[in-house]
């Protein structure tokens, strides 16, 4: 069943990173699925305006105000006249936020209750509840996620982050990890694709188990850190290993990616121990350049003092490196044991795990070669889209609750103001009753808000109706010879007009009829 | 919405011949019935009336400037008289005396920006194949002429229609790709009609442009 999704957050492309790989692979295998999704971001610089990248997929890049790396000033309403004019021209359905420091998002999904559509948010990140900054996003959080219909966290250790953070029912918080593109992170053995090798099937070509390379004693063995240097990366951390590493072990050699405001430090330490000859700093790498910086080193080293999934050491680990990291936030959900050495996030347990795995590769005792087969059965962008997909049929209410909430019983744990399990009422008056309970005062200010919100919406409907909107039309597809009825929708331009709310009567009366 | 009018923009088609097509996007009230038409040219009436009065009524208090020794010279032509003489001019002398310098001035004003004032918008695209194209844009007014931009056929490198954030909204545009320049031209930049309109100018104006493909076969 096909929904017109929209995926909303401050972070995306042209700026690098993991949530804006995320949302594009995310976004395009749902188009695969024969979703029609588009991405709304802010604008940035250079790029501005209604853009369309492969496949189809189109982002709107909202013209706004930029404060602080990358992301918008955070003003309440002033973006719902924009988003309501997108979400009716486009026909949306679900509305799909990412990133809990996105003020964008946040604003997208109170506006988008408002409007009456479905919503889901997908946290990357960890928090603390310690320090100001965190207590104040904490309580924006709350604020957004009060009536949320589902929150998609990357990874277990996310999941209680966020459900601690935003007092949120764990049922209606799914874990769905990221994945990565295993065919551009193989490991040097493999030959890199060419594009007629990406046409044929990676099943029929089954490519066999390279032969396992041995490590000498005396040959020299190549850390890779690929990281932003920012203090929460835990650049201090390697600032600290790296001499310590280099002394006790002497053919060892590092390559270092990347940049941030610890370049400095990075750089001081170098040169303060002069280490310029086994230390390689590489500077910004862009991101279709880290698998060939990858595959020149043996062990990927990632100090990062919070995480909530680490993509990028699921990158390495494709690539055929060993891996040691910090046992920190989600990391240890991530690769299995075989792949990894874990440490304390402090300099002597990190620099002890280097040791071992270094003895380790010295050993021989890894067999890093067949870690791109195994990583590439565990993650894929498939199956990630397949499990939101799901999530989108749940909050629409096309799975009923029991199929979508396994080993629940039904009516047990549901607060008042829900009506069916996880489809949470649009009703003005519970939905005040959700914001309300976020705490003495916030609650009454965030029913303020909602208010405010809700007149604005009236207001809108009468200065600016639904019926002058220009329908937007879709991106045209190719019809798949399977499932004919499936794709009736495919030709026209003004089709998928049924909304969630009709579906899920439709559901309903199917329901009945059994 | 839609500039000084209620009315939403319309397309008119016309092509005189088979290589030449003009397309007319315009937000007047479209007058079929007899009632309509009526109104229409009693309004052209009435604004034609009020625009002459403010006239005399500028021109009798110029003349009341002089004052006494304009009276005393007594040279004035026959024309002049005739419009003194008439009830108007009569009415006019009677107001200019009674109404102070900034009044009149004021009411001039006023009244002449009310009277050419165009109340609709027409913005037209002019397709001549194998010369060109020419974008027209009404002027606001009836005393200026409107902004017309013609484009060689060999400067057009595509036309084609996208989106763009304008206000609190985004909207559909016919832009025209001309070599050498930074910038699209935008074809009917102040209406900027719907999705529906704009699909059938492209249409009518790629296959003005360039040659049918039964032509070609």
């Amino acid at each position: 069943m096909p929904y017109n999704i929209a995926m909303i957050s401050d972070f995306f492309f042209p700026q690098p990173g993991g949530v804006e790989s995320h949302i594009y692979q995310l976004s395009t295998k749902l188009i695969d699925r024969g979703h029609k999704v588009i991405i709304v971001t802010h604008a940035y610089q250079g790029r501005t305006g209604v853009r369309y990248l492969t496949n189809g997929l189109k982002v709107y890049h909202v013209p706004f105000f930029v404060v602080y790396r990358e992301t918008t000033f955070p003003t309440v309403f002033s973006f719902f006249p924009i988003f309501r004019n997108i979400v009716i021209r486009e026909q949306i359905e679900i509305v799909h936020g990412h990133a809990s420091l996105s003020s964008l998002c946040h604003e997208a999904i109170l506006h988008a209750r408002t409007m009456g559509l479905r919503t889901v948010f997908t946290d990357h990140s960890l928090f603390g509840f310690a320090d100001a900054a965190s207590i104040l996003t904490n309580k924006l959080l709350k604020f957004t996620l009060s009536d949320v219909d589902h929150v998609i966290c990357v990874s277990h250790t996310c999941k209680e982050n966020t459900v601690l953070r935003a007092s949120l029912d764990p049922l209606m918080v799914s874990v769905i990890p990221n994945a990565v593109v295993a065919e551009n992170f193989r490991p040097l053995s493999l030959p890199t694709t060419t594009p007629s090798d990406g046409l044929t099937s990676p099943s029929s070509t089954h490519t066999p188990v390279p032969a396992p390379h041995h490590l000498g004693p005396n040959s020299t063995i190549t850390i890779v850190v690929i990281s932003r240097l920012f203090y929460n990366k835990g650049t201090d951390l390697l600032i600290a290993a790296i001499p310590r590493i280099l002394a006790s072990h002497p053919k060892v050699r590092f390559i270092i990616a990347g940049t941030g405001p610890k370049a400095i430090d990075l750089e001081q330490m170098i040169e303060r121990n002069v280490l310029q000859d086994r230390v390689e700093l590489l500077g910004p790498v862009r991101h279709e350049e880290v698998r060939d910086v990858m595959v020149r080193g043996h062990i990927y080293l990632h100090p990062s003092l919070t995480e909530a999934f680490g993509t990028v050491i699921v990158e390495a680990a494709s690539c055929g490196l060993y891996v040691v990291c910090t046992r920190v936030g989600g990391i240890p959900e991530v690769l299995p044991a075989h792949m990894t050495t874990f440490a304390k996030p402090e300099e002597d347990d990190l620099v002890a795990a280097t040791g071992k795995a270094i003895a380790l590769l010295r050993a021989n005792k890894i067999r890093t070669e067949k870690f791109h087969e195994q990583v590439k059965l565990m993650y894929s962008w498939t199956d990630v889209a397949e499990r939101t997909e799901r999530v989108y049929d749940g909050i629409s209410g096309v799975l009923s609750e029991e199929e979508f909430y396994v080993g629940f019983r039904s009516g047990a744990g549901w607060s008042a103001t829900r009506g069916r399990a996880g489809v949470q009422s649009f009703a003005l008056i519970d939905r005040l009753k959700r914001y309300y309970g976020c705490g003495i005062w916030a609650g009454k200010l965030f029913c303020l808000c909602v208010i405010v919100d809700y007149l604005l919406f009236v207001f809108l409907e009468l200065w600016a109706p639904r019926a002058s909107i220009d329908i937007a039309r879709n991106w045209p597809k190719k019809v798949v010879l399977h499932g004919s009825a499936k794709h009736e929708e495919s030709g026209s331009g003004v089709a998928r007009k049924r909304s969630a709310r009709h579906r899920e009567k439709r559901r309903d009366v199917e329901t009945d009829n059994f | 919405m839609f500039p000084s009018s209620s009315h939403p923009p319309t397309l008119h088609t016309t092509a005189p011949t088979p290589s030449t097509t003009l397309f007319t996007v315009s937000t007047r009230s479209p007058s079929h019935t007899l009632l309509a038409r009526s109104l229409h040219y009693l309004a052209l009436l009435l604004r034609v009336i009020v625009g002459i009065a403010i006239i005399v009524l500028f021109w009798a208090k110029w003349r009341q400037r002089g004052g006494d020794e304009a009276q005393g010279l007594g040279e004035t032509a026959w024309y002049e008289d005739m419009v003194l003489s008439s009830p108007v001019g009569q009415m006019a002398g009677w107001a200019a005396r009674g109404l102070s310098w900034t009044w009149v001035v004021g009411g001039t004003m006023i009244g002449g920006w009310a009277v050419t004032r165009r109340g609709y918008t027409e913005e037209s695209l002019l397709v001549l194949r194998g010369l060109g194209i020419q974008t027209s844009s009404s002027s606001p007014t009836y005393l200026s002429t409107p902004t017309t931009r013609f484009i060689p056929t060999t400067a057009i490198q595509d036309i084609f229609i996208h989106e763009a954030f304008k206000g609190f909204e985004v909207r559909f545009y016919l832009a025209i790709v001309v070599q050498g320049e930074e910038d699209v031209v935008v074809v009917f930049p102040t209406l900027l009609p719907n999705r529906h309109i704009l699909e059938t100018v492209w249409r009518g104006a790629r296959a003005c442009l360039y040659e049918p493909a039964a032509a070609k076969a």
